[in-house]
């Protein structure tokens, strides 16, 4: 029904442009003619505000087993801690893109994700209780990274972690973690619910600022930096020229590092292509509207379908890999960067190829390292 | 900065491309005392006296090396003011002897930074009274990051107060006007230290040829215990201020570009940008040339590098300067507070670091005291950082672009 809509849509435009619009294509009149206002509303309502609603039913979890833990510190409440926090950590990959509006305001995703963690100053802020985790320079001793090291790095066995998490510092701190994920993501949702979603939707246009134009480069910013970069290319020494096994996401879990990426990079597939994120259904897209682009343009190659069509060999080069990164790197480091390969590959076709087709200038830029 | 005086030049190069020999060197018809020494431009930066090298710049690779650890120290929350002065000085408040620095060789230096600190012959010989004025300028930076950076370690900057702010995931600290200290140091010495030593001191003729070095130079009489003539000496402490750097490859500089943090990093950068790609080669092409023609006793050629490595060493802090005058313009623009601050602050230093260009024209400063003075009070006034807005950020990067042969659009990006 809705590729019907489309598709009539599109027929109208052809027949409304006549002649003008015939040969090498008149671009940015077309691009404007898609109704970048639908796929706002797609993307905030099935995709965005129901993966932040899931993350927070899922920090209500994490919520809860860390309750359960403390009142009775075991290895079975433990194990429950460990699966919520992983759980969670799955969730907050989905919503890791949208660093926009509020989010970008308060810099979730330094709050929240920031790694490798820094196992001196979480150490040094539990034992000394003195810590304040608004400052940045808390970014590292916070968030997931710092939950992943407590709940199974600060000690090599289950019996000494419960000992130090138990203790009244260790659980004054893991509380004050869990506690604050929950609350900066509610503070997120809650603005989205409160006036930020219609703003983002109404803003739909197509300037520097508008949502579609920012979006985009949110999502872009993304996936080249902390799916691409963090999650891949900095362990695997891509950039150093040296493998950095202990930089991987998940480091002392081990075992979900693959799962995690795997989780983000499907987020990101799917908001590509736009799959509600309940129901699955498709919505308005950028693969849709690269489809529109290259239907009225009459171009060669449809974008949309290349762009997926590279993903899917970064889906078999992720296929062979183990689930924990770290052990990868140590025992066959080609095979990341293989993965790396095929996921910079799409960097090119969304970031040169995309940008120009839909006409948004990139907003961020490589920051000089010093 | 393309005037009469290279066009002048180059048309002497054609003469003497008519002049030359069949097999292909190039002879010079006018010196006086030996008309027939033939120049040799090697290919790295190679210059030997009977078999044994007459390159020397250890106290330049010394000054980079304690610049380094100064500006290091000055972003540890441990270090004292009076570490950090010693760092600057190479000498107790009192002048007394101090051992500030990790790597021991440096403590055993008589040299230090701070002697060298708007110190030039040209520029500040007969003007001590700026001098001093500089050199206290970068103390008073030094000193404010520990009494008003360091207090405020485990608080958020905000407007009219010094604190952290986040840049990305990185952690910056800034002053109550959000000036990064140690950024606004380590930049301005890339002027006051390495542009002003080379271009004004080392590279002038006031230097190159004072006393009796050309006499010495056309004659082989070699500096008291040295392989090298004086003249050979100064120009390649000009080489080392930009190629010297510890660990660099000194023989061929540009395999290790990028090496320190100073003038040698940025010049890396600049190279780095398309519009301005090949400015690394052509500096370094115009040291080893220079240093060839001293060995061939051609003054006339070597004043011609010297102009070549004025201009382009200049240019290099120019655009570095309107470029993160841009950067931080475009960061403001996203309300990017961290990186815009941090942009601004390196902004800074570069903007301090335009007294020290030279023209090659006039053999003058590139821009007055006050014109840089007027540029850091704009950057610095009411409640700074916080208060800038993009049309003075604009209006710095005409002002100081329109010195160069280079756009802002080219610079900024």
């Amino acid at each position: 029904m809705k590729k019907l809509y489309f598709l009539l849509g599109f027929i109208f435009f052809a027949v409304a442009c006549g002649d003008d619009n015939t040969g090498t294509g008149n671009m940015p009149e077309t691009t404007e003619s898609f109704d970048r206002g639908e796929m706002l509303v797609f993307w905030a309502d099935d995709i965005i505000l129901p993966a932040y609603s899931n993350y927070i039913a899922d920090l209500d979890v994490l919520q809860e087993s860390t309750d359960a833990f403390y009142a009775n510190p075991s290895l079975s409440t433990l194990n429950g801690f460990r699966d919520a926090y992983i759980l969670a950590y799955q969730s907050w990959q989905q919503v890791s893109i949208f660093e926009i509006g509020k989010a970008e305001e308060i810099g979730l995703r330094n709050f929240t994700n920031i790694y490798p963690a820094n196992e001196e100053l979480i150490i040094s802020n539990l034992e000394s209780q003195n810590f304040n985790l608004i400052l940045p320079s808390n970014f590292a001793a916070q968030g997931f990274p710092a939950l992943d090291y407590l709940l199974y790095g600060i000690e090599d066995n289950e019996d000494a972690i419960i000992q130090v998490l138990s203790s009244a510092n260790g659980m004054n701190y893991t509380e004050a973690l869990v506690n604050r994920l929950r609350n900066l993501a509610g503070e997120v949702l809650d603005d989205w619910n409160q006036g930020y979603r219609d703003e983002f939707v109404s803003n739909d246009g197509s300037s520097a600022t508008a949502s579609t134009d920012k979006l985009v480069n949110d999502f872009l910013f993304y996936y080249e930096r902390f799916l691409r970069a963090a999650k891949v290319g900095i362990p695997a020494g891509v950039f150093s020229g040296n493998i950095e096994p202990d930089r991987v996401e998940g480091l002392y879990s081990g075992n979900y590092s693959k799962q995690l990426f795997q989780a983000g990079f499907s987020a990101a597939q799917d908001f590509f292509n736009g799959i509600s994120f309940n129901s699955g259904r498709q919505g308005t897209s950028l693969k849709q509207y690269l489809e529109f682009i290259h239907i009225s343009n009459d171009t060669e190659v449809d974008l949309g379908v290349r762009i997926n069509d590279q993903w899917q060999s970064a889906e078999s080069a992720l296929s062979g890999i183990n689930a924990n990164f770290r052990d990868q790197v140590n025992i066959d480091n080609s095979e990341m960067l293989r993965l790396y390969d095929e996921l910079q590959k799409a960097v090119v076709l969304l970031k040169v190829d995309m940008l120009q087709s839909l006409n948004i200038q990139v907003d961020f830029v490589d920051a000089d390292g010093d | 900065m393309v005037n009469i005086k290279q066009l002048f030049l180059f048309s002497i190069s054609i003469a003497f491309f008519a002049s030359c020999s069949d097999d292909g060197t190039i002879v010079d018809p006018v010196d006086p005392i030996d008309p027939v020494v033939e120049l040799v431009n090697p290919v790295s930066y190679d210059f030997t006296r009977n078999g044994a090298s007459t390159i020397s710049f250890s106290g330049q690779t010394e000054r980079i090396g304690m610049a380094t650890e100064m500006v290091n120290a000055l972003s540890n929350f441990q270090s004292t003011e009076e570490q950090l002065l010693e760092m600057y000085a190479n000498q107790t408040a009192s002048g007394g002897d101090a051992n500030p620095y990790t790597d021991s060789d440096l403590n055993a230096s008589s040299k230090s930074v701070k002697s060298k600190v708007a110190a030039s012959k040209d520029f500040f010989s007969s003007n001590t009274v700026e001098s001093a004025e500089i050199k206290a300028a970068l103390e008073t930076l030094i000193i404010a990051q520990v009494s008003e950076v360091f207090p405020n370690q485990n608080e958020l900057a905000a407007e009219g107060a010094a604190g952290q702010i986040a840049d990305g995931s990185s952690v910056r600290y800034v002053s109550a006007g959000g000036l990064e200290y140690n950024q606004a140091v380590s930049k301005s010495l890339i002027g006051a230290l390495m542009v002003d030593q080379m271009l004004n001191n080392y590279l002038s003729p006031s230097v190159l040829d004072e006393g009796t070095n050309v006499e010495d130079n056309n004659n082989g009489v070699v500096a008291e215990g040295q392989v090298y003539t004086n003249m050979e000496h100064k120009w390649d402490e000009a080489f080392g201020y930009i190629f010297g750097a510890p660990g660099a490859d000194y023989a061929d500089p540009l395999n290790t570009l990028g090496g320190d943090s100073f003038l040698n990093k940025y010049l890396s950068r600049v190279e780095g940008d398309d519009d301005f790609a090949g400015i690394a080669s052509e500096i370094f092409e115009a040291l080893k040339l220079g240093r060839a023609a001293i060995v061939a006793l051609d003054y006339d050629l070597r004043d011609e590098q010297a102009d070549i490595i004025t201009d382009r060493v200049s240019e290099v802090v120019g655009v570095r300067a309107v470029y993160y005058l841009q950067q931080g313009k475009n960061a403001l623009a996203r309300n990017d507070f961290g990186a815009a601050f941090h942009d601004l602050s390196e902004g800074y230093g570069f903007v301090f670091s335009l007294r020290f260009l030279r023209d090659s024209n006039t053999d003058q400063a590139l821009f007055s005291k006050s014109e840089v003075d007027g540029f850091i009070n704009q950057l610095t006034q009411g409640s700074g950082f916080w208060g800038i807005d993009a049309a003075t950020l604009d209006q710095l990067s005409n002002d100081i672009a329109a010195k160069f042969d280079f756009s802002v659009e080219q610079a900024g990006s």
